[in-house]
């Protein structure tokens, strides 16, 4: 191993780490606010080919990341309508919602298979920064879009724990008719909150189909969508133990096609079950550690809140 | 929200759920018309085309029946889990285990007759299938883990498995770098009963009609709803509920992984990747659609069947086959709404507590 | 001055009138009980100042001006808040942030926060500690965390819905004085509750509810007495519970047998705490005590519902100790359970399928459910318990409190059981309905079965038991013959030695 595969391969980490983190932070919030979304792997497959779409039609990644966030915005808005205004199963409405964008993208994408790439978000001008040994092309070499997923990630923290507004959020997915005679709008909270997931899940969906996968083809989300919902668990919901994983299970991804290379006799696909299995190690330990005190999950996350006279 | 807000009504809207279904039918109907005429295609056609390939000859009978076979196992076994309030999120999984442990059977016993591997190999998809849907049981019978989170990852973990067995050591040398198992023994294969449809047909339907009966009539059934009606109300009628909550969710894996034992030794014939296909996520809709309850869950397999035989045929007139994906999903949220709407009614809301609450 | 002026105020319900013209008239600054029953709709009335619920007719006004509210903000925004008997608070945040959820500024500054709540709680004497998430508090803490989230807001009028049912009497005695701190404040304190001891220490005037009605409106609680406020909350003097009179007295065979019982909750505390007990042939004996001394955890251990730690019980000789629910059932234990529609009954399922939770198993010889047996059960239930339903395969949450209670004790009678354990049968149920209950289960008692019968009503307990046990912190405390047990004696056990001079 040299210097040059070593910083190949942490330079990958932090790509996959940023595609996994975005879609986690949308599901993050969500979920902050009560409101479980098992439609990441749509909304990611939505966002991309709206990317892909806006690439085709006007070159610009900028362009494409908000017409990505928009399209899966919207999208997260169904389950927002269905399974928060009107109060449906969250766990239905989210799978649906995989199908339905797994689907919708499909048929929308159909002419965009196998075009060649368009174009990438770029990097930052850092300028000399970027030529700095080892450090350079890990941090300062990246699209900008990692920098927007640290600084989303920042935001997000901030106005979870910070914020008038993230105490509300907070309290609407802790108890919904506690935060409701708080004055705090459930409806409002929790469809905003749905909405801004999408979006976020949208932006990953982009940075997958302009920088990472190059391209446009069905099922590109290959799975990725569900690794974020893991991450979600593996953070305990808090935006920078979430950073941290996605840099784990992000280096897992970069791990994989590179470990016959540094002579690793294990497949890589087993490697590739690694995030569901510790997610489901970091849920048991959960479950056993809230015997003593409550729980890291949103108490109401999965309940509808209908605010009824007696 | 937009001043108006939900109250209950004092009667539920007459029909029920086949009103809630029939309405996300046509909800689904008329937005995947849009959808396909925005993309330059007449609906009418397109529709009239799919109705025909799936039910407008013997074998398009036999194509839809085919595929409501694995969509009506694993929405009994959501729907098994399900009248406990238990979700089964790993029908998909669980499929894919049941191929896997048919597979074995048949490689462990490749000269055994047909009369003996087939059922050896159903016995063994059974197995497997319950044998995943155990740690996620116990896990949340003695941990309270939940089992959502728990049967969505053993989904992915499952599929690696079978991606690393056709990829590596179960590949079939001759498949020229096709990922895939070799083909199973000729004698491994459901005998057929018209068209493409084999006994398979037959053993899903028992299955499905059995379990419609004993889960509404049996003294099983009866436990199963109490617990899923209030977890206190079970344990204070001496229902032990751990035990109750492995035994069911371990049984619904097992039924899910009968379909997949069916689709391995009836229409695969050989273990691939591709082996459940997305039925086990399909089946949590149909599950939905039947309300949880097995006796339901046939009628909305074959409806589901259809559609998706229906997605298939009209990709040759350049109709991409996703519109069947969009029209179940559409069905789901439709009817979704609508039974929300039966038991609810749109009013002016008369607070003004959103006033105050975005100040 | 007057800071609360309710005229005429109605409230009805499909089924039930909760306030029918209530009124009331609160001095700023004062401390004003509202008394009554259960049922007489103190509640409903607290909850229609609150913006809660809209009241049907009559006028609402604060300090001389008409208001109309229409959600619990709008009246928070006037200065009215409430303190409801469940409290609502988010466990994983801090007592800063539950204070200020919904009233903070737009930037949470968490010391600064933290500060203004301390300096806040310090101005009433409320001690408590602002960073410490409210799931290790004490329901006495979380109690005063919920009026610094009403004193956050500034709220000039304070309800404290029964606010000593959950507290310790050193808990409550601090309540009294953290209420005299918010009247000397110049604020307006509602005090709902039904003790007259503490009424009388804690409060300057008193109105009494009645059938939903105001019977008695703003008398200075120096003229109260006890038989004067009974006779105004029950209404005339016959209708106060008279003693039964046994026609045939009970054996001294222990049917029921408990021995040195201990429980313990899921953070280890002892809910039950070396209780001993029997109930013996044809007996009712009383569990007196406030609410959350271990009455429901003791029942649930004997019907074998909670695992316990240590200790014996035995029904007619019969050990049952570490058996589950059903052989209990078997032994012939009946359970009618505190929470009637979360424990004792499925909600989403049928009157027939709710009829037979005991039943079922016998219900036709194989797996199956024999469905022309469970039906005629169900339907001789409901004829010789008179309860009224809509259907028998109808869902029974539709059914009233009183005839689900109806439905739920006949069902447990049908066992025919030796014992049967009744926690708080009658609350929550009209008059009628609380006569029907009462009768059955003197009826049972005079049939032969042991009851236990666990009860917050001490009139229901010192009417029909023949015994009375008071239960403090998990602990018997007291014990009293039928014909020794009075109020007074009963209720200062209750409230513990310490304050049985102030009783």
């Amino acid at each position: 191993m040299n210097e040059v595969t070593i910083v190949g391969l942490l330079v990958d980490v932090i790509a996959f780490g940023v595609l996994l983190y975005l879609a986690a932070l949308g599901e993050l919030v969500a979920e902050k606010a009560g409101v479980l979304n098992l439609g990441v792997e749509g909304m990611m497959a939505i966002g991309g080919v709206a990317a892909f779409w806006s690439g085709v039609q006007f070159g610009s990644p900028l362009v494409g990341l908000i017409v990505a966030g928009i399209a899966a915005g919207l999208l997260a808005l169904v389950h927002a309508l269905v399974a928060v205004v009107l109060g449906a199963d969250q766990v239905v409405s989210g799978l649906a919602l995989t199908i339905f964008g797994l689907g919708l993208s499909a048929f929308l994408g159909k002419e965009y298979v196998s075009l060649p790439p368009v174009e990438q978000f770029g990097t930052l001008p850092l300028g000399s920064l970027r030529e700095l040994r080892i450090i350079g092309p890990i941090l300062f070499d990246q699209p900008w879009v990692a920098w927007l997923a640290a600084a989303l990630g920042f935001l997000t923290w901030f106005v979870l724990e910070r914020t008038r507004v993230g105490l509300g959020l907070r309290a609407v997915g802790e108890n919904a008719a506690t935060a409701d005679a708080a004055g705090q709008s459930v409806t409002v909270t929790r469809v905003a909150a749905v909405v801004v997931g999408g979006v976020l899940a949208g932006f990953s969906g982009a940075f997958l189909v302009l920088n990472l996968a190059k391209g446009w083809t069905e099922g590109v989300t290959a799975g990725r969508g569900w690794i974020a919902v893991a991450l979600v668990i593996f953070g305990a919901w808090r935006p920078g133990r979430t950073a941290i994983g996605a840099l784990l299970f992000g280096g897992l991804l970069a791990l994989e096609p590179r470990l016959q290379t540094f002579g690793v006799e294990v497949s890589p696909i087993l490697v590739s079950m690694l995030p569901y299995a510790i997610t489901i190690g970091v849920l048991v330990v959960f479950s056993i550690q809230s015997r003593h005190r409550p729980s890291a999950a949103p108490a109401a996350i999965g309940r509808a809140y209908r605010r009824e006279e007696r | 929200m937009f001043g108006l807000s939900l109250a209950k009504r004092d009667e539920p809207l007459w029909g029920g759920q086949t009103r809630s279904v029939l309405t996300g039918v046509l909800i689904a109907l008329v937005l995947g018309a849009l959808l396909l005429w925005l993309n330059g295609n007449d609906p009418v056609e397109v529709y009239l085309k799919m109705a025909e390939s799936a039910f407008g000859s013997k074998r398009a009978i036999s194509n839809t029946l085919t595929r409501a076979v694995p969509l009506g196992l694993a929405g009994l076994a959501v729907a098994v889990a399900g009248s406990m309030g238990l979700w089964n999120i790993g029908a998909e999984g669980q499929i894919i285990a049941g191929a896997i442990a048919g597979a074995w059977v048949a490689r462990v016993l490749p000269d055994a007759g047909g009369a003996v591997l087939i059922p050896l190999m159903l016995i063994g998809a059974v197995v497997g299938g319950g044998l995943l849907a155990l740690l996620p049981a116990v896990a949340r019978a003695r941990l309270g883990v939940n089992e959502i989170i728990t049967t969505l990852m053993l989904n992915e973990i499952i599929l690696r498995v079978v991606r690393y067995l056709v990829n590596g050591a179960w590949k079939d040398p001759l498949s020229l770098g096709f990922p895939q198992a070799p083909a199973l023994p000729a004698q491994a294969a459901l005998p057929g009963l018209f068209e493409r449809s084999n006994i398979g047909l037959l053993i899903a339907a028992a299955v499905l009609a059995a379990f419609g009966v004993y889960s509404a009539r049996s003294k099983w059934g009866y436990e199963l709803r109490l617990a899923g009606s209030s977890e206190k109300t079970a344990q204070y009628a001496g229902i032990s509920l751990k035990r109750k909550i492995v035994t069911v969710l371990t049984l619904s894996g097992a039924i899910a992984g009968l379909a997949g034992g069916i689709e391995l030794t009836g229409s695969s014939n050989r273990l691939v990747e591709g082996v459940a296909n997305g039925w086990g996520f399909a089946g949590i809709i149909v599950a939905a659609l039947a309300l949880m309850r097995p006796s339901g869950v046939a009628a909305v397999a074959v409806a589901f069947g259809a559609v998706q035989v229906g997605g298939l045929a009209i990709q040759t007139t350049g109709v991409p086959s996703s519109i069947a994906s969009i029209l179940q999903a559409l069905i789901l949220f439709g009817a979704l709404a609508a039974g929300v709407f039966s038991q609810y009614r749109l009013v002016r809301a008369n607070s003004t507590s959103m006033a105050v609450a975005s100040v | 001055m007057l800071a609360v002026e309710l005229q005429g105020i109605w409230k009805r319900f499909p089924g039930v009138i909760a306030n029918a013209g209530a009124s009331l008239a609160v001095q700023a600054g004062s401390v004003h009980a509202v008394l009554g029953e259960n049922g007489a709709g103190k509640t409903t009335l607290m909850n229609v100042l609150a913006g809660v619920y809209r009241a049907d007719e009559g006028s609402v006004k604060l300090y001389g001006q008409e208001r109309r509210f229409s959600s619990p903000a709008d009246a928070i925004g006037a200065g009215v808040a409430m303190v409801h008997q469940e409290f609502r608070l988010i466990p994983t945040f801090t007592v800063a942030e539950n204070v200020a959820l919904g009233a903070s500024p737009m930037m949470l500054r968490k010391r600064e926060m933290e500060q203004q709540v301390a300096d806040l709680a310090d101005r009433f004497g409320l001690h408590t500690d602002p960073g410490r998430e409210v799931w290790n508090l004490s329901m006495g803490e979380r109690q005063r965390v919920e009026i610094l989230k009403a004193l956050w807001r500034d709220a000039k009028i304070l309800i404290l819905d029964e606010p000593t049912a959950v507290l310790t009497p050193d808990e409550a005695d601090e309540l009294g004085r953290i209420v005299a701190a918010m009247a000397a404040d110049d604020r307006s304190i509602i005090f709902i509750s039904h003790k007259l001891g503490e009424v009388t220490r804690f409060c300057d005037e008193a109105t009494v509810l009645r059938g939903g009605a105001t019977v008695a409106s703003s008398l200075p609680v120096e003229t109260l007495n006890a038989g004067m406020l009974a006779e105004l909350m029950v209404g005339e003097s016959t209708a106060v519970s008279q003693r039964r009179v046994r026609t045939n007295p009970a054996t001294d065979t222990a049917v029921l047998a408990v021995e040195n019982l201990t429980v313990r909750d899921l953070h280890g505390i002892a809910t039950v705490d070396g209780v001993s007990l029997q109930v013996n042939e044809g007996e009712i004996l009383g569990i007196a005590g406030v609410a959350g001394n271990g009455q429901r955890p003791l029942a649930d251990a004997v019907a074998g519902l909670v695992d316990t730690e240590s200790g014996s019980i035995q029904l007619a000789g019969e050990a049952l100790s570490g058996t589950g629910p059903k052989a209990r059932i078997a032994a012939g234990l009946a359970y009618v359970p505190e929470d009637r529609l979360g424990v004792g009954l499925a909600p989403k399922l049928t009157v027939t399928e709710n009829a037979i939770i005991r039943s079922y198993g016998t219900t036709g010889s194989g797996p199956m459910v024999d469905r022309a047996i469970a039906r005629d059960q169900c339907e001789s239930l409901v004829d010789q318990y008179n309860v009224k339903i809509g259907g028998v395969d109808r869902p029974i949450a539709g059914l009233s409190g009183g005839n689900l209670q109806r439905l739920l004790v006949g069902r447990e009678l049908a066992t025919e059981p030796k014992v049967l354990i009744a926690a708080q049968p009658t609350r929550g149920l009209d008059v009628q309905g609380v006569k029907a209950i009462q009768d059955v289960l003197v009826a049972q008692a005079e049939a032969g079965v042991s009851i236990l019968l666990i009860s917050e009503d001490l009139d229901e307990l010192l009417a029909l038991s023949d015994r009375v046990m008071v239960m403090r912190e998990g602990q018997v405390t007291a014990e009293f013959e039928a014909s020794q047990a009075t109020r007074a004696l009963v209720g200062a056990a209750m409230a513990g030695s310490a304050h049985q001079e102030a009783s």
